[in-house]
Parts: structure tokens; C-alpha cells; sequence
């Protein structure tokens, strides 16, 4: 009579004992390992490492699909916005120049910009599943004789013909089409007018550059001087906007001139002006100036 | 049926929650992984970027520190695996000859040659 004062609680004590079991075992003892991840996956740090890559891999092949199927791997949601931004990033931290002009560049294309014309004729590897022979049996590498050098690497004679094949002829590097604008090109001043936005109560100066084939060009200092001082800001920092785009806050009553660090066209005498809204109040407008190579 | 063996009974059934929970329904995310851990084919063309960005920039102590990420084994051994990779699944013939053109590169390279970057 004792035990059916218990009841059946303990089926549920040893139901939650087990389940806490089980969860021990597969979160802590023996979690998922994901051993086939995808690139999405990757640390934030390492995604900035596979799209530098990417672009610079673009700047050799000029193969904009192939660059742009490797880029959705990462899942980015707006894959030209986020180069422009790493492009500005590793701008701001010193990352080597090539790299810079390679993400800028990469970015430009998938923007809409130029798309380099030797679209090579590399095929796009297909993401597949693995086999396990080929996780099993790696090929060794096959010295090519005629270099010249010291095989220190095993050679087996199961190796196929056509690595002996493609060994002997010299690869030519794909000559490289880039969307950078013309060099030594100056930029002129094509367009300046005052922009009245009720939206926009800061005073700005607004700068657009484009190239000669008239596609935004990021990454472009522009220097601003007035009476007190100086600054200076980069274009492609707001590439929701345009990636050949950047501003300056403006001091009312303050004369700016400003001119771009590749040289060209200096404009002065840029002052915040007023504009009327509908119901008569005032605000302070914004000067656009478009720059562009001829 | 003992009281003990309903009770074991009962520790199983909730072992094997547990683990389905565990293991299927809300499973351990890795969502920062190195790509070390990356699948074969994303390996293989990752190799085949550093290839050809070797080609662009032909310095072969970045793309050595490049191919680094992908893990411990050897630079030699990651492209060897890549071309391996590249036959099985049918690589355009310039890519082989890009990853073969590394690994030869390879060979050559001397660690100790490299300037350590700081």
C-alpha cells in the first residue's frame, strides 16, 4: 500500500533524468560537428578574408559570374554594399592597395558597374557533395621535369594523364580587364546644384564621382578646406546611397572649397544656403556636385 | 513490470528526447567556424581563389599565409588535395593548370626566405 502512495512520479523523475542525460550527451559530450560547413558560416573576420579573395581572384579571371557565385555562398544581403564597405574598411586599416582596388573594383561590377570585357572561359566549379574517395585518396602533385626542379614530393605512377598533360604547357595568366577609372584622368566638375530636402536638416556637401563610362567610383578622398581648417572624407561609404558617393556636414555661414585627392577640378565658394518650405518655414539646403572623368 | 524497470524504461525514453532534441531539434549551431571545417568543394575552390590570385599578385608567401586558413596540413598538401578534387569533379582544364601551377610554386617556397610580417 506503501508504493501506491508513490504513484507513478517516478516515471517522470526518470524521464527527466534521462532527457537531462541526453542533453548533456549531445550539447556537451558529443555535440554536432559540422565538419562540411558552408561559407555563410564563417567567422565574421573570415568572411572579409574568402571576399578579399574573391575579389582579387576576379582581378585575375575578370569572370564576374563566377566572382558573383562564390559571393552568394556568403549569403550577404546586399553583396555589392558589403564590399564597398570592406573595401572602405580595409582602406581605412592599411590593407595592401591592391586588395582595396580589388574589392572596390568587384563591387563597382556587381553594382552595376563596368563588367570587365574578357569574361574568362573558366568554368565555374559546381558546389557538389564529396565523395569520400576524394577525401581518401589525394593525388600527389606531379613535377613538371622541364622546370627543372627538385621533386620533394612523392610521385606515384597512378597518377592520370592529364595532370602530365596540363603540366607541360606554361598557364598564361587571363589578361586583366578592371572597372578602375582611366588613370590620369581628372575629374570635372559636371553637375552642382542646390538641394532642398526637408528630410535633410544638417547642411551638407554632397559629392558624387563617376567615371568616364559614368558608373560610381568609391574610394575617392575628397579633400575640404575652409578659412579655419580642413578635413576630408571618402566617396562609397554610404553605398545604400551610391557607391561612388560621400558628404560633408556644413557650418552655416562658413566658406568651403573642395577639391578631389586625384586631382582635377577645385570648386569654392560653397556656403549653406537656405530654402522655403511649403508652409513658409526655412531650413537649410545642400549642394550636389557631381564629378566625373571626361 | 518492476518499478525498477519501468523507471529504466522511463530514463531511455527520455535519454532518447533528450538526444533528438539534443542532436535534431535544436542542435549545437556553429555559426563562426574557421575554414578549416569548410566542405571539400568549398576547400578546393577556395584553393583555386589563392591560385589564381597568385597568378595576379605572384607572391607566393601571401598565398601560402592564404591556404594557411584552411588549416594544419601543409600548403602543398591543400592544393594537392584541390587538383585531387578538381580531376575527380571535372575542373576546366585552366583551372588544374592554375592550382598545378601553385603547387609547383610551392615547392620552390622557402619559409625561412619569407620577411615575417608583424
Amino acid at each position: 500500500m506503501k508504493s501506491d502512495r508513490r504513484g507513478s512520479w517516478y516515471l517522470l523523475t526518470g524521464a527527466i533524468l534521462g532527457v537531462a542525460m541526453g542533453l548533456v550527451y549531445s550539447w556537451l559530450i558529443s555535440p554536432v560537428k559540422y565538419v562540411d560547413a558552408p561559407p555563410y558560416a564563417l567567422r565574421a573576420d573570415f568572411k572579409d578574408e574568402y571576399r578579399a579573395l574573391v575579389a582579387v581572384a576576379y582581378m585575375y579571371s575578370g569572370d564576374l559570374l563566377r566572382a558573383e557565385g562564390r559571393l552568394a555562398q556568403l549569403k550577404d544581403e546586399n553583396t555589392a554594399q558589403t564590399l564597398a564597405l570592406q573595401a572602405q574598411m580595409a582602406l581605412a586599416n592599411d590593407r595592401p592597395e591592391e586588395e582595396v582596388r580589388a574589392l572596390d573594383d568587384l563591387a563597382m561590377a556587381l553594382g552595376g558597374g563596368v563588367i570587365p570585357a574578357n569574361t574568362s572561359t573558366v568554368s565555374t566549379p559546381q558546389f557538389t557533395s564529396i565523395p569520400a574517395s576524394s577525401q581518401l585518396s589525394p593525388t600527389p602533385l606531379i613535377m613538371e621535369t622541364s622546370v627543372g626542379l627538385t621533386p620533394t614530393l612523392p610521385i606515384t605512377p597512378t597518377v592520370s594523364n592529364v595532370l602530365l598533360q596540363i603540366s607541360t604547357h606554361t598557364p598564361q595568366p587571363t589578361p586583366t580587364v578592371t572597372p578602375s577609372p582611366t588613370p590620369g584622368a581628372p575629374f570635372v566638375l559636371q553637375e552642382s546644384h542646390m538641394v532642398c530636402n526637408t528630410n535633410q536638416l544638417t547642411p551638407l556637401i554632397q559629392v558624387e564621382v563617376r567615371d568616364a563610362a559614368g558608373q560610381p567610383v568609391p574610394s575617392i578622398e575628397v579633400f575640404v578646406t575652409w578659412p579655419a581648417g580642413e578635413d576630408h572624407f571618402f566617396t562609397g561609404l554610404h553605398p545604400e546611397i551610391n557607391l561612388g558617393y560621400g558628404d560633408f556636414s556644413m557650418t552655416p555661414d562658413v566658406v568651403y572649397s573642395i577639391h578631389l585627392s586625384s586631382g582635377g577640378q577645385a570648386v569654392s565658394d560653397l556656403v549653406a544656403s537656405e530654402c522655403v518650405a511649403d508652409d513658409g518655414s526655412r531650413y537649410w539646403g545642400s549642394w550636389y556636385l557631381v564629378f566625373a572623368q571626361p | 513490470m518492476s518499478r525498477w524497470t519501468k523507471f529504466l524504461i522511463a530514463v531511455v525514453l527520455g535519454a532518447a528526447g533528450g538526444l533528438f532534441y539534443g542532436w535534431v531539434v535544436n542542435p549545437v549551431e556553429y555559426v563562426d567556424i574557421s575554414p578549416t571545417s569548410l566542405r571539400m568543394d568549398y576547400k578546393a575552390d577556395y584553393a583555386l581563389m589563392v591560385a589564381e590570385a597568385f597568378q595576379a599578385d605572384n607572391d607566393l608567401g601571401l598565398a601560402v599565409r592564404r591556404l594557411a586558413l584552411l588549416g594544419n596540413t601543409t600548403p602543398t598538401d591543400i592544393v594537392t588535395n584541390a587538383l585531387d578534387y578538381g580531376q575527380q569533379h571535372a575542373y576546366a582544364a585552366q583551372d588544374l593548370t592554375l592550382l598545378q601551377s601553385l603547387g609547383e610554386a610551392l615547392l620552390k617556397w622557402d619559409p625561412k626566405l619569407e620577411i615575417p610580417t608583424p
